[in-house]
């Protein structure tokens, strides 16, 4: 397979095949994640589904073949922490959307927010990022920050776009680690905040649960938005995806957990390794961050970060890989990966924290993740191993419909290589 | 029961306590004061008697007298006699010591505050505010500040100084950078400084101190300190030399007046020390080298960590004042929260006891402070038996209150002993005063006056006693046992609680005892000696009597010398604690056998190939070569061998501050100046390969500082981390940083605001760079060195890379024509819209340093590609990708892959990106980037292709030296994961008394009024505002950058 395959950028002129259509892409080796590599496979693609995939499928006369000889195929990568369509330029704050003011606000969705014209989705989108779970994030003091939703990265519309509309309820645990050399008085600030923000966590709670109670009992009740969005929590019908990093952070979010008996899906999660045999007894998963981060602490290993997932997997908790460097570095995400695969991880259980594991872990794992008959046609084509930086992703579908590589870049660099070939400026 | 019997005890010791202080009559000092009333001729000729005599350190007469007539010593002599006409006062045996000194302390500061600052934060710049006097222009710079003119003696203070056995204090002024002149005084009580000051103008005082967020008042930065300590002495040269100039000329134009280089001349000459507050370990190199760049008499004020840098400080032959404050023990208790605690601040909580005996084995001169002591009179004794008990031998201890201080305040011949000329300035204690807890302090000598906080001649009321009762019928005999305070007596088989107040001993037994049914029956009695006579009533009507005569007198005794304890570690790492290094690694002669061989020149990339090391250097690189003498071998079958990566913009390795924005301009500051050889992101870096970096200034203003290149000499000094080949560069900057626009809407006053603005202040720069480097006229007066202006004026002259952060096209063209008539060739920084104009920088040869692909996080990086460096690259222009992050370091490998899938480069072509191209825009081509005959052995071992996301680096080289080693690395864990468990055990008991003892606290509070709500919290952000305090030995979190997120 060689890897460094010095192509000229070439634009793809026609997208083939919209939804509804039929096809086969043929002669890649494809990377089921769920059932190993199929060398110079084939993919019959019908509805917008994958209807069969083998060494060789059955597909009806005439049908479109994509011939995709020396490719690799892969499922559509899953962002499972991201806020692409809720930022635009990060220090403009006027394109900036994804934090609610206050404390509490597990009613605000994400999903309306969402920017269909973002330039940074279809720069995402062209290397193989085609799912997207959009989270709110906190404020100053923000908790409960709101719901998430999954989208595809296609449709003129976030509701086009929306795969599920509210994944679950988040809360961004308050951290009680500050640097040492903070003033004093900086540090009893810091902790004094933190300790208010456990105690609004509580009476969140609790006022939520006679919310609860109260609905139950006359549900004609006046409606509290607030507390609304977190029943399907409390029955546990969704889970509360929980930030935390830290060891104490991640040690009280298992107590709440347990206390009120939730579904919990940890975010994060750098010291989430000390935990991993309670969180596979509990079945707690991880959506670990990015592996591009420092270690935390002076004395871990220059590895300790690249290091976690490995640990998490050899403990069987369930693993997704998100990456946590902002939305216009989304297109990254399986870099992330690659780093926790070279250490401990291994190829393939990184590639499946980029998809398979965050379709189960969002609840999606019958419709994507992994290249399987039934499931969505959302997948992409590369020129090699995807996980190295210098491979690059030349195709790709979205639930059965191919979708636009170009993008505001790549449009610049057209331009500006024009502009060295003395094409006049238009 | 017990626990109203402990209460009761409590009480009445406190009682006795309350009454322990009394002087003696003054001795009146010759004055110029009218008498007031009657004259005071009270005669000041006294003899101490019966005393333990240490003269000075080693040099003890048991059973001496010393005497002393009008303060001052006349002898100290063994045996008891005593002079004619001298008043004797018998001190029981008791040791007496020249009184303490304290030889850096804040003592009764009334402080004269600053000339506040008018200017907002950062968003004006500097502005001469009105001021009184004529000062210098910054508020820190105060060195005509003489604090014999302000000082206002704090009896209080002193008394609380007194009892812990100081005499003489140096009130030390306490703010700013040049703080100005420090006084002698005594603490006598007298309110009048006439009495007590014994010299004023004794020391200039100095501190890199920095302004704190919110203030951003110049220096903000470690390094614009030190660059203005730098230019003031500068000036202060200057001003002495224009001075000298003028006073030859006929009429000699007038040179500002300016006070405070006045008071500086003293110093300069040398006639005047200068002490040097030392924040933390890596200052004293700092304050060393200032020191030697001045020719200044120093004197540095320690921090407690100089064990940690002994040999600097001995070959500096410079004294030092070290303080007692020793970290607390560490937050151990809960195992998730300890794992904050790194190994080396473990190491520095455990090493502190042994930091004034691993000065005095050194014989490095040192004299101990009080000041840092949050409780001085409950830290300062204990802290200091610590010191004692860890090995400080007890005459070092007595030397460093005593002769050192004196000797290095300059006052040896007047304080410090007891010997005859000397200022009878005195402590009674003891004996074993520095190694007992229960050892006292009786009494103190200033100026011939005496201050008795305990009886010396008391007798010891410990023992057995025979009683006989008179009116009442008692035991017959009685022990008394305990400490002074809270002594306890037992008769039969009752005890009770006695008091000794002085001479008078009262006990409290039960009336059962005397036949009484009364619950306490208290008897009264008068020592004398070894006897006494005592009397009480019975029902409050009839006197009865008792007569004592002590029959075994057992008081304490006096606790022996403790042997010397090992040391923590025989062993120092630098840096202390994880991942130091015992010894920097060997210079190797070595082979590379059976590697894919990047070697990034025209040999290409090579299979089965060997890498040939000797002496530091590449001897060759091939097939089958021959192993240079002495060489290890090292079978690389499979892997890839690289050059060391090298990043032209990282942050790491810089201490407090990588910004002196205050001023738009600030090229005088250096980055060389603040280096941080300790922190991690050095070691973790060398784990990603990187082998050479240039630490550059910050983007907050259009001309930073000046740069540094590194190698990563990991477990080296700031100096062994300089890479001596490379050329000085400097950092400019233009765009949205430097004109303020996301610093917050406040931001909007320095000049520049605009990109039209930083155009016009880079060119009048650059201007005056010029006419600085004008040849003056013969006999003309003495240029003023100036620090500014001499970096722009190496840049203007081609000496000096300039280094300019920027990122639209429109203002890399206007700098690109600034650069192009100043003939100079610049390495643009970031760069991010670079391929528009590619072209321009092809013609003027300036070089392009960027980010592979981060784009969108502010407006002016909208229109950022990946495909940057092949645009560039494509029409001439050498590129590179570098890091400005500490994270990103360690991965540039992966980063330059990216150049591979946009826009097509060569594998090669893509590792250069962080190879040969930064090293030609850092200017040290010929040294390193490559893997060439000749060039520095800086190589790295990986375990695949360095472009792939699965490579990891096995070793990384620089010089011939191993500076990584993964198999090493995982030995080193284990180490530290030992090291730490040890040292958590061992603070665990201390910190559980200690949390014992808060919780007493917190309960004692009566109103425990809950904390008041508060709208403020430390967010990242604002924690990133506070990160110029940062000091070494931290997390390596980030908070030095530049442009991913904005170091607003």
């Amino acid at each position: 397979m060689k890897r460094f395959s010095i192509l000229a950028f070439a634009l793809i002129s026609t997208l083939a095949n919209a939804a509804g259509g039929e096809f086969v892409l043929s002669g890649a080796d494809l990377h089921t994640v769920s059932h190993g590599v199929i060398e110079k496979g084939e993919i019959l693609v019908r509805d917008g589904k994958i209807a069969a995939l083998g060494a060789r499928v059955d597909a009806p006369a005439g049908v479109q073949r994509i011939a995709l000889d020396g490719k690799q195929v892969y499922p559509g990568l899953i962002a499972s922490d991201s806020l692409l369509g809720l930022t635009e330029v990060d220090a403009v704050r006027a394109t900036v959307d994804m934090a609610e003011s206050g404390a509490i606000n597990p009613n605000a969705r994400a999903l309306v927010a969402i920017d269909a014209d973002s330039e940074l989705l279809p720069v995402a989108r062209s290397n193989g990022v085609l799912t997207v779970h959009v989270v709110p994030r906190p404020s100053e003091d923000g908790l409960l920050t709101g719901q998430s939703a999954l989208v595809k990265l296609d449709g003129w519309t976030w509701e086009d776009m929306s795969l599920v509309a509210s994944v679950g309820v988040h809360l961004a645990w308050p951290s009680t680690r500050t640097p040492p050399w903070l003033p004093a008085q900086a540090q009893e600030k810091a902790a004094e905040a933190a300790r208010r923000k456990f105690a609004a966590i509580d009476t969140a709670f609790r006022e939520a649960r006679s919310y609860q109670a109260a609905r139950k009992q006359n549900p004609q009740s006046p409606t509290d938005l607030r507390w609304e969005a977190m029943l399907p929590v409390l029955e546990g019908k969704q889970p509360l995806f929980v930030h935390a990093n830290e060891a104490v952070q991640i040690r009280e979010a298992l107590a709440l957990a347990q206390r009120e008996k939730l579904r919990l899906v940890l975010v994060g999660g750098m010291d989430a390794w000390h935990f991993a045999d309670t969180l596979k007894a509990r079945g707690i998963p991880v959506i670990l961050g990015s592996s591009h981060q420092l270690p935390q602490r002076r004395w871990e290993s220059y590895d300790s970060v690249y290091t976690a997932a490995g640990k998490l997997a050899a403990a069987g908790v369930r693993l997704a890989i998100a990456n946590e460097g902002g939305a216009s570095d989304e297109r990254n995400l399986p870099y992330q990966a690659a780093s926790y695969a070279a250490f401990g991880l291994g190829r393939d259980a990184a590639l499946r924290a980029i998809t398979l594991g965050p379709a189960e872990i969002l609840g999606v794992d019958q419709r994507l993740g992994s290249l399987d008959v039934g499931k969505d046609a959302t997948l992409f084509v590369a020129d090699g191993d995807a996980l190295e930086n210098f491979t690059k992703v030349e195709r790709a579908w979205i639930q059965g419909r191919e979708v636009d590589m170009s993008n505001k870049q790549t449009r610049l660099y057209e331009k500006y290589r024009g502009k060295y070939q003395g094409k006049p400026r238009n | 029961m017990a626990t109203a019997r402990k209460r009761l005890w409590g009480v009445l010791a406190g009682l006795a306590c309350a009454t322990a202080a009394g002087m003696a009559a003054a001795v009146q000092l010759p004055n110029a004061n009218p008498v007031e009333g009657l004259r005071d001729n009270t005669p000041g000729f006294i003899a101490l008697t019966q005393a333990r005599l240490v003269v000075k350190p080693g040099q003890v007469i048991e059973n001496g007298t010393l005497v002393m007539r009008d303060g001052v010593i006349v002898s100290a002599k063994a045996g008891g006699e005593i002079p004619a006409g001298a008043l004797a006062i018998d001190l029981g045996g008791k040791t007496v010591f020249a009184g303490f000194i304290d030889a850096n302390s804040e003592y009764a500061q009334s402080s004269e505050p600053a000339p506040a600052s008018a200017a907002p934060p950062a968003a004006a710049p500097y502005t001469p505010a009105p001021q009184q006097g004529a000062r210098h222009w910054s508020s820190k710079v105060r060195p005509e500040r003489d604090v014999s003119r302000t000082l206002k003696p704090d009896p209080k203070k002193a008394e609380t100084l007194r009892r812990l056995g100081f005499t003489s204090v140096l009130s030390a002024p306490d703010k700013g950078v040049f703080r100005g002149q420090s006084a002698l005084v005594t603490l006598g009580d007298s309110i009048r400084l006439n009495e007590v000051l014994l010299k004023p103008r004794v020391a200039q005082h100095l501190a890199f101190e920095m302004s704190k967020f919110p203030s951003a008042e110049y220096p903000s930065s470690l390094m614009g300190a030190v660059a203005l300590v730098r230019q003031t002495w500068y000036d202060a040269i200057w001003q002495r030399d224009y001075q000298a100039w003028a006073q030859r000329q006929s009429n000699p134009p007038r040179a500002e007046a300016n006070l405070a280089l006045d008071a500086l001349q003293d110093s300069l000459a040398g006639r005047q020390p200068v002490v040097f507050s030392a924040e933390d370990e890596l200052d004293y190199a700092r304050v060393f080298a200032l020191a030697q760049e001045f020719g200044l008499k120093l004197v540095l004020a320690g921090n407690g960590r100089e064990y940690r840098d002994l040999a600097r400080i001995k070959a500096a032959a410079v004294p030092v004042i070290v303080p007692l404050n020793f970290p607390e023990a560490p937050a151990v208790e809960d195992p998730e929260r300890a794992l904050e605690l790194s190994l080396a601040d473990l190491e520095s909580w455990e090493w502190a006891p042994f930091n004034a005996r691993r000065l005095a084995e050194s014989g490095i001169p040192f004299a101990f402070t009080a000041t840092g002591l949050k409780k001085p009179e409950e830290q300062f004794w204990a802290n200091l038996r610590k010191a004692v008990s860890s090995g400080l031998d007890e005459q070092y201890a007595l030397a460093a209150l005593t002769v050192q201080p004196a000797a290095l305040l300059g006052l040896g011949q007047r304080l410090g002993s007891l010997e005859p000329g000397r200022a009878a300035q005195l402590v009674v204690a003891d004996a074993d005063l520095f190694r007992s807890d229960k050892a006292r302090i009786y009494e103190s000598w200033i100026d011939g006056r005496r201050y008795v906080l305990a009886d010396a001649a008391a007798p010891d009321p410990r023992g057995s006693w025979n009683l006989q009762w008179s009116g009442v019928q008692g035991p017959a005999t009685l022990e008394i046992s305990g400490e002074l305070n809270e002594l306890l007596a037992k008769a039969g088989d009752q005890s009770f609680p006695v008091v000794l107040d002085n001479r008078r001993l009262t006990l409290y037994p039960a009336g059962s005892l005397l036949g009484q049914r009364t619950e306490r029956f208290p008897v009264s009695l008068q020592l004398d000696g070894g006897s006494a006579e005592g009397r009480g009533l019975i029902d409050g009507t009839r006197e009865f009597r008792l007569s004592a005569t002590q029959t075994a007198p057992k008081p304490r005794a006096p606790a022996k010398p403790p042997g010397v304890p090992a040391l923590p570690s025989d062993e120092a790492r630098f840096p202390a604690g994880e991942f130091g290094r015992a010894a920097p690694p060997k210079v190797q002669n070595v082979i590379v056998r059976h590697a894919t061989i990047w070697t990034q020149s025209g040999q290409g990339k090579l299979e089965d190939a060997d890498l040939a090391v000797a002496d530091g250097r590449i001897v060759a690189v091939g097939k089958g070569l021959k192993a240079p003498a002495g060489a290890i071998e090292i079978d690389a079958r499979g892997k890839h061998v690289a050059p060391g990566i090298i990043d032209t913009h990282s942050h790491m390795a810089v201490a407090k501050g990588v910004n002196e924005g205050t001023h738009a301009v600030t090229s005088e500051v250096r980055i060389g100046d603040a280096l941080d050889p300790t922190d991690m992101t050095v070691y973790r870096q060398l784990a990603g390969g990187v082998t050479a970096a240039q630490l550059l200034h910050g983007s907050a203003n259009p001309i930073g500082g000046q740069s540094q290149t590194i190698k990563l000499r990991w477990g080296e000094d700031a100096d062994g981390l300089r890479f001596a080949a490379a050329p000085p560069s400097i950092k400019f900057a233009l765009g949205e940083n430097v004109k303020q626009s996301n610093w917050g809407p406040q931001f909007n006053q320095r000049y520049p605001q605009t990109r039209m603005g930083v155009e016009q202040i880079d060119l009048d720069s650059l201007l005056a760079a010029q006419d600085y480097l004008a040849k003056p006229a013969k006999g003309a007066a003495p240029q003023r060195r100036d620090l500014r202006l001499e970096a722009l004026a190496e840049v203007v002259q081609g000496k000096r890379v300039v280094h300019i952060h920027s990122y639209r096209q429109d203002e890399i063209l206007a700098f690109a024509r600034i650069a192009q008539r100043f003939k100079i060739q610049p390495v643009f920084q970031h760069i991010l819209e670079g391929y528009k104009v590619a072209d321009v920088l092809a013609q003027i040869g300036a070089g392009a340093s960027g980010f592979s692909d981060w784009w969108a996080y502010k407006m002016e990086v909208k229109d950022a590609i990946p495909y940057n460096a092949a645009l560039l690259q494509s029409q001439g222009v050498v590129a590179s990708f570098n890091s400005d992050s500490d994270e990103l370091g360690r991965r540039l490998n992966t980063e330059a892959a990216k150049a591979v899938k946009y826009g097509g480069m060569s594998e090669t072509d893509a590792l250069n990106l962080v190879t040969l191209n930064p090293a030609r825009q850092m200017r040290v081509a010929d040294r390193v980037g490559s893997l060439e005959p000749g060039k520095d052995a800086d190589f790295v071992i990986w375990s695949a292709s360095p472009l792939s996301a699965l490579a990891r680096v096995e070793q990384t080289w620089i010089d011939g030296r191993k500076y990584f080693d993964r198999d090493e690395d995982l030995a080193e864990r284990t180490r530290i994961h030992q090291a730490r468990e040890r040292i958590i055990a061992k603070a665990l008991p201390e910190r559980i008394k200690a949390l014992a003892r808060k919780d007493k606290k917190d309960g004692e509070k009566k109103d425990d009024k809950p904390a008041a709500p508060n709208e403020e919290h430390v967010h990242g952000n604002e924690a990133v505002q506070y990160a110029n305090l940062r000091g070494p030995y931290h997390n390596s979190e980030p908070v030095n950058t530049c442009s991913a997120q904005e170091a607003h």
